[in-house]
């Protein structure tokens, strides 16, 4: 772009500026200050000002403790993901392309281009009852019964780390992708074996794209509650659950806005802190 | 050399190890979505996996059904509606913010982006709150617009890689050649940014097809799209026909995908 028409740039960003103020900022900053309005007796919104919704967020447990039952829950969600991307990161990266590559490919996005319901019932039925998991359990003596495995928190656990997992491999692909195949090459005529070569070479040199692949999955499992309220049931103690529990349930609005702003303020820090963590890391190993 | 064979046996058998591995995940990535469409054609009510016998009963149960075809007619609208809005913003806003260079240019890039940055529960109370003020909720409009909103991310950030491999020479060339800027936008810009534009429909059109988190505050009654309506079903009941809709649902994300992959690589914008 010539100089004037650098400027031109801000014309072309003005509608979605627009549209992102209308539906997003206006609606979060509403919500907001609704997090501190009174309630009456019908959880009725009232004019004025009060801190109270945030005091029974930071002192009631059903809140507090859910909102580090998903702190919890996410750090545990991420470290999975990470563990499971690494293996298929790394067969999808080294494939050359071909029917193979493509059809690998087309299973880690699958879970992307499936809504969230297909996906999530898909393990409702292999967790039921009768299901296909309780089968096997059963079948190979592991279990005398069929196990409660629906409503119960490794289900959702499960249930969310598939969900998220391609947000880890896919970063990761790219970083392993992008490897200089000279420095394995470099690293094997100097003596190292391939595990030891890629315990040395491959690993540190794709952390940037574990870090990024570990952060999106974690503050993505810090908002999640349509997963784990259809596989866990809507007594599971996340915040996103209670947030959407407040809301259809109860009709607390002030307090659903509360809590949504803790759960906010909880990610970002936690985001913030991780990423300066694993900064320190990156920083230690390489330098 | 017996000791380099014993440890070319060691690597090799990790090496094993870590393909097996491999598999497992990818199995564990497809065995609900498998399992799902084979249920999908159980001959009984039942959820038993293996199926007992194989029909096509569900499907003619939900296609027959007033209420599905209802929700079905309501996606197939709202995707008809959210791909153009989606698009025209979002290329717009690529393109400004991949080529320009105005001061708080990052500010914006990470306004655009901020959506997808904010917890899903967040977004849906706050439309949630929002809508019920200018009555919006349970319309056709308050979901065209909730769609656009969440979709909206995916568009800007696929059509930005093709806009930050644009040439400005190629403009350039055009606007000397005697080109208005609106006849260099229509016939330079955009045909070299189509890859990202189809990526970023494809992204739009399967949002806006299986988007839950904020309809399931935003719709009610008379507007309940169908991932919607099997969200609602699955809380109460678990029968065949369920898994009918999330394959058909499942097969209308797959022919949009097949369709435009044949002109762009989607793979590059995720």
């Amino acid at each position: 772009m010539t100089p004037t028409r650098r400027w031109a740039g801000l014309a072309y960003v003005a509608p979605l500026v627009v549209f992102l103020a209308a539906l997003f900022l206006v609606p979060l900053v509403e919500l907001f200050r609704l997090s501190f309005s009174p309630v009456d007796t019908y959880n009725a919104a009232l004019p004025g000002f009060t801190l109270n919704q945030y005091k029974r967020v930071f002192t009631e447990p059903y809140f507090y403790g859910s909102l580090l039952e998903t702190l919890a829950t996410a750090l545990l969600v991420a470290t999975l993901c990470v563990v499971l991307a690494y293996p298929a990161a790394y067969v999808l990266a080294r494939r050359s392309a071909g029917a193979m590559r493509t059809l690998l490919f087309v299973i880690v996005i699958s879970p992307l281009l499936t809504s969230v319901v297909v996906r999530t019932y898909g393990w409702v039925v292999l967790l039921s009852g009768n299901g296909v998991v309780n089968r096997l359990l059963v079948a190979t003596g592991l279990r005398d019964q069929p196990a409660r495995l629906l409503t119960s928190y490794p289900s959702v656990v499960i249930a969310v780390t598939h969900v998220l997992l391609p947000f880890a491999i896919i970063p990761l692909t790219t970083a392993l992708g992008g490897l200089d195949h000279n420095l394995h090459r470099a690293s094997q005529t100097l003596g190292a074996g391939p595990v030891r070569t890629f315990l040395r070479v491959t690993v540190p040199l794709s952390l940037p794209g574990v870090v990024t692949g570990a952060l999106i999955v974690f503050a993505l499992a810090m908002g999640i509650y349509i997963t784990p309220l259809l596989v866990g049931g809507v007594t599971q103690p996340l915040a996103g659950i209670r947030v959407y529990d407040q809301v259809e349930t109860v009709f607390n609005y002030p307090v659903a806005a509360a809590l949504s702003f803790a759960l906010l303020a909880l990610t970002l820090l936690s985001t913030t802190l991780l990423a300066g963590a694993f900064r320190i890391w990156e920083r230690r190993l390489h330098g | 050399m017996a000791e380099r064979r014993r440890r070319f046996g060691y690597d090799r058998a990790v090496g094993l190890l870590g393909g097996a591995f491999a598999t497992a995940v990818f199995l564990f990535l497809i065995a609900p979505l498998v399992v799902l469409v084979v249920s999908s054609f159980n001959r009984d009510a039942s959820m038993a996996f293996p199926p007992s016998g194989l029909s096509l009963r569900w499907y003619a149960e939900v296609l027959g059904s007033p209420d599905w075809q209802v929700s079905f007619r309501l996606s197939g609208v709202l995707v008809l509606l959210v791909v153009p809005t989606t698009v025209v913003i979002g290329t717009l806003a690529a393109y400004g913010l991949a080529q320009g260079s105005f001061p708080g240019r990052r500010l914006l890039q990470g306004l655009a982006l901020s959506p997808l940055m904010v917890p899903e529960i967040i977004t849906a109370l706050g439309l949630l709150y929002y809508f019920h003020g200018v009555g919006l909720i349970n319309t056709v409009t308050g979901l065209w617009l909730a769609h656009s909103l969440v979709a909206l991310p995916f568009v800007v950030r696929a059509v930005m890689v093709s806009a930050a491999q644009l040439d400005p020479a190629l403009e350039r060339a055009a606007t000397s050649l005697g080109a208005g800027r609106v006849r260099v936008f229509f016939t330079v810009t955009l045909p070299l940014l189509r890859p990202g534009i189809i990526a970023g429909a494809i992204l739009a059109a399967v949002t806006s097809l299986g988007e839950v988190a904020v309809t399931a505050l935003v719709a009610g009654a008379n507007t309940t799209t169908v991932p919607l309506r099997i969200f609602s079903a699955v809380q109460y009941q678990l029968d065949p026909s369920m898994a009918a809709v999330s394959t058909l649902l499942m097969a209308a994300s797959v022919v949009v995908m097949v369709i435009a992959d044949r002109f762009a690589r989607i793979s590059e914008a995720l």
